[in-house]
């Protein structure tokens, strides 16, 4: 993934999360983040939806199981519509 | 392996009983979804659009998630009668472990394909995981009003446990059922409620109750007659009634009423299950209703009674329509505060446009939804 993308979505995460986004990593995850809950992964996959314009397909949410994860996947996505 | 949902089959029983056991150590003990795959209430029966059909989210052969949809049809004026589902009973692992954070989200946005004339009915208020998680997915919600009368006061004062929250509170409403001053008060206030509309008694307008031991073709034209006065309600023909109120269930009394013979509304009452909120109380419900609005008053009337002389404590009912509202209210109920939330998905919204202005004139009651065997 590009430290753009990276950066891009760890202030989504922030902003979601209500985390600084300093503190949050690649490796930020459910687990680590107190607030990332149900709730909060369902608004983490609707902000990327519409930050990127991506539509993320059942097995694209399950794999978004930690920050860098979800940059790896926004970069996958971005480059298979081109 | 990916977390896949699919159909629930008795293969999968022992893993969702694993599930239960899980959920239930980490958390409440209620939270429990169904042990067995085919559904105990309405499953599905040939040509029949009234059913329920569960899904489990499957992950390795783990269950990690499960739901339930309960397929029917609605009336909407204009658009006729409609196939749409409510998303009920969705329980997740990530309730209990933020691991499987993603798989509430991978429940809902399932059950939105399967069908996207989606609703949610109850859900315990706004601030719950599920109403938030459909308001995010761009989902309609509406607050449906609740209404309660006290038939015992006394009983109310010292049973009433959402009330007695504080040692001050405890007091005062002991020393009001005590001193028969509660009783003062309450009956008061219902009879000022009253006293605002003409209230005539069943007999001198010609209505006339009958307990019936199940729903058969009378109550066709009845359903007929009053769908298109609604902005939406659930099917409620002879067919389905029989189906959600079958003969052999004692447990709701079903009333049928008329005027000068002929048939002008039916009401469905009984006791709900034992809460604690309510203590040792016998509350009574007005589950399920059907009338033209400008009946709703005589069918709310004969249920009232009907429950009143079963001898419960307190009458419960959420209406959604403001006509089912007003009668209530010239019964002697009041409106309480309300967690009863209906939520439709952006596509049913479409169809029930618009939403925010015609919530007031849909038919929903507390028999909508998954509310039947939840409740009684």
């Amino acid at each position: 993934m590009t430290a753009s993308t990276l950066q891009q979505v760890r202030s989504i995460a922030s902003d979601i999360f209500g985390v600084p986004a300093d503190k949050i990593g690649a490796e930020s995850s459910p687990e680590t983040i107190e607030n990332w809950d149900s709730m909060q992964h369902l608004n983490l996959v609707l902000a990327i939806e519409e930050k990127f314009g991506v539509q993320l397909e059942p097995e694209d949410i399950e794999q978004m199981k930690n920050i860098g994860a979800v940059a790896a996947l926004v970069e996958r996505l971005k480059s298979a519509a081109r | 392996m990916a977390i896949t949902i699919q159909p629930y089959r008795p293969e999968h029983e022992p893993a969702v009983e694993e599930f239960n056991r899980r959920l239930q150590a980490a958390s409440d003990p209620n939270l429990v979804f169904y042990k067995t795959s085919a559904p105990q209430w309405l499953p599905k029966l040939a040509d029949c659009p009234l059913y329920n059909e569960y899904f489990v989210a499957v992950d390795a052969g783990i269950v990690r998630g499960a739901y339930a949809l309960k397929h029917e049809r609605v009336f909407v004026p204009g658009e006729g009668e409609i196939a749409v589902a409510c998303y009920h009973h969705p329980l997740s692992e990530g309730i209990v472990n933020r691991t499987y954070a993603a798989v509430g989200a991978l429940m809902v946005r399932d059950a939105l394909l399967r069908q996207p004339l989606l609703y949610a009915l109850g859900m315990g208020g706004y601030d719950h995981p599920l109403p938030k998680m459909l308001k995010a997915l761009g989902s309609s919600l509406a607050l449906l009003p609740f209404f309660f009368k006290i038939v015992h006061p006394s009983r109310f004062l010292k049973e009433m446990q959402a009330l007695r929250t504080s040692a001050l509170r405890r007091i005062l409403m002991d020393m009001g059922a005590a001193t028969g001053l509660g009783w003062l008060v309450f009956r008061g206030a219902q009879n000022a409620k009253r006293a605002r509309w003409p209230r005539p008694l069943l007999r001198s307008t010609g209505v006339d109750v009958s307990r019936v031991p199940e729903f058969s073709d009378w109550a066709d034209p009845l359903w007929l007659r009053g769908r298109e006065q609604y902005r939406m309600a659930a099917v409620r023909d002879s067919a389905t009634l029989r189906r959600l109120y079958p003969a052999a269930d004692r447990h709701f009394t079903r009333l049928r009423i008329q005027r000068n013979e002929t048939d002008i509304g039916w009401a469905v009452v009984g006791e709900r299950r034992k809460d604690s909120k309510y203590g040792s109380m016998r509350v009574g419900s007005i589950v399920d209703c059907w009338a033209s609005p400008e009946d709703a008053m005589a069918v709310i009337e004969a249920a009232t009674r009907e429950l009143e002389a079963q001898e419960v404590d307190l009458i419960v009912s959420n209406q959604s329509h403001l006509a089912w509202g007003h009668a209530l209210e010239r019964c002697g109920f009041f409106k309480g505060p309300s967690n009863f939330i209906f939520a439709v998905s952006k596509k049913y919204a479409e169809a029930l446009h618009p939403f925010a202005e015609n919530s007031r004139a849909f038919h929903i009651t507390r028999a909508d939804g998954d509310g039947l065997p939840r409740n009684f």
